[in-house]
């Protein structure tokens, strides 16, 4: 019985302690557009690894692409010049929404029904499409040699369930053994390099800043248009309306492209 | 978190999900013992290598324990996983798993072994060799079994610690229950507070009777000890 309890109270703590952990979400709806302007600063989680979405520069500590020049111009029509950048990986970019540590995301998000479910998404500022990145010699030409080969992808994309889609209509079966996750991009890339992995797969425009000399994008291969949103805290609808004005006005009047070409990425794919 | 946690819908998700969860629990158990038994093995001898009298088994024991206990698991990990095909050596996950948290644990393991061995008097290894003991007759049947008391905690300690660091694995997509709780928080419905939660219970449920266990074995043996006192006691107040 002594035994029991103590059991029942060391669960009951468990569970205390994962309330105390997520404090946050439940006490707060976020912050609206008026309060962020009073604060003054605009907080966004971007990318850090993408070069042309979200690439932080080590030397300087200071960040460019789409996403950067985005956020930027948002925390203008705020009436706001300060932006603090929160890097965030797929893993983490949800939670640190939902805990209130940044407004919203801008981090090659893409939007997913399920994902609809817990955030709110705008229309899509960039649509992408997800390819594969192979070694030179490694004699992969299209998703039919897949079957029995591994393929790297980030934790938390959406590339696998797409690529598996994409494999299906080609009647390739992929099955979880042939996905390995890895947290960051630069690890798939060191799996890629080492042979732990047979291919790289994840978005296109993502996949542009790995190649060299001894590997090269399936260029037949771009399956699954990945739309890019900015994500924001699912019950604060007031800042999600706001965002969603300001994106779809930007690409109405062509800032959106503008951007997208300043900062050397090829159009947003186009779907057959 | 919370949030999550308290929508029945995700529950449901994560319910079919289930066998993913099952098979990736096994895994863990699976590296955890085999790692476990690569621990204990490697933590005895070098823990003995580390009190004996030659002083290059002592230096040998020395650089290993200096080695992995310096330098981070992950690197470790890093390294076989990543480097170590460039030299034509590619070893599964698992294997990684076990071998690289055997050893990191071992060298903790080691550091308690030789700790408890110096803390058993000096007279009882004077006593075993004019016995006629051999070196290891005197370790095996004399010093390790009275050293057992005293290491216990520590060893438990390092020992639930390898349970946990098993999640190292997740870096390298091992298809642990970490990676299987991360692969699920972060995928389709994105549902992370039933994914953790779980989880954290499965590791609970695995670290938890160990600490109980350990916990009862050593009272266990104090208690002989105490009865063994008595017994001398008596015996002393006989003999006055």
């Amino acid at each position: 019985m002594k035994k029991l309890l103590a059991l029942l109270l060391s669960v009951t703590m468990l569970f205390a302690l994962a309330a105390c952990g997520g404090g946050d979400d439940s006490a707060s709806t976020g912050r609206t557009p008026g309060d962020i302007a009073a604060d003054g600063v605009l907080k966004v989680g971007v990318k850090t690894d993408v070069p042309g979405f979200g690439l932080l520069d080590t030397v300087d500590n200071t960040y460019s692409g789409i996403e950067i020049d985005l956020s930027y111009k948002i925390a203008e029509e705020l009436g706001i010049d300060k932006v603090e950048f929160t890097p965030v990986t797929a893993a983490t970019r949800g939670q640190l929404l939902d805990s209130g540590d940044i407004d919203m995301v801008a981090a090659t998000f893409t939007i997913t029904d399920e994902r609809k479910q817990s955030w709110n998404f705008t229309t899509p500022y960039y649509i992408d499409a997800v390819s594969l990145l192979v070694k030179k010699d490694s004699g992969i030409e299209g998703i039919a040699d897949l079957a029995d080969k591994v393929i790297g992808v980030s934790t938390g994309s959406t590339s696998m369930q797409a690529l598996i889609a994409a494999a299906a209509d080609q009647e390739v079966t992929l099955t979880d053994d042939n996905f390995s996750e890895f947290a960051t991009y630069p690890e798939i890339k060191a799996a890629l390099d080492s042979g732990r992995v047979d291919a790289f797969c994840v978005d296109g425009s993502i996949l542009a800043g790995y190649v060299d000399d001894t590997n090269h994008i399936l260029e037949s291969v771009r399956f699954s248009p990945q739309e890019y949103g900015l994500a924001t805290k699912k019950d604060n609808t007031e800042w999600a309306e706001y965002l969603e004005n300001l994106i779809t006005g930007w690409l109405e009047d062509g800032t959106i492209a503008q951007i997208v070409a300043d900062n050397g990425v090829v159009a947003s794919f186009e779907a057959e | 978190m919370i949030k999550q946690i308290s929508e029945l819908w995700r529950w449901q998700v994560l319910w079919a999900d289930w066998p993913k969860f099952a098979v990736a629990f096994l895994k863990t158990l699976e590296i955890a013992f085999f790692a476990l038994a690569l621990a204990l093995c490697l933590g005895v001898i070098f823990g003995l290598m580390s009190t004996s009298h030659n002083r290059l088994l002592r230096g040998i024991a020395r650089v290993y324990v200096e080695f992995f206990q310096n330098t981070p698991l992950a690197i470790q990990v890093f390294f076989v996983f990543f480097a170590l095909p460039y030299a034509g050596i590619t070893l599964s996950k698992v294997t990684i798993g076990i071998l690289c948290v055997g050893t990191y644990t071992g060298a903790y393991m080691s550091e308690a072994v030789r700790a408890g061995i110096g803390s058993i008097p000096k007279g009882q290894f004077e006593a075993a060799q004019s016995q006629g003991f051999t070196y290891i007759q005197t370790m095996a049947l004399i010093i390790l079994p009275q050293t057992i008391k005293i290491i216990l905690p520590p060893m438990v300690n390092q020992m639930v610690n390898l349970v946990k660091n098993t999640s190292i694995v997740t870096m390298i997509a091992g298809g642990d229950l970490m990676y299987r709780a991360n692969a699920f928080a972060t995928n389709g419905t994105m549902s992370y507070g039933p994914s953790y939660l779980v989880c954290g219970i499965l590791y609970f449920i695995l670290c938890f009777p160990l600490t109980r266990w350990a916990r009862r074995y050593e009272d266990r043996l104090k208690q002989r000890d105490v009865q063994t006192n008595l017994e001398i006691e008596k015996m002393e107040e006989e003999l006055v």
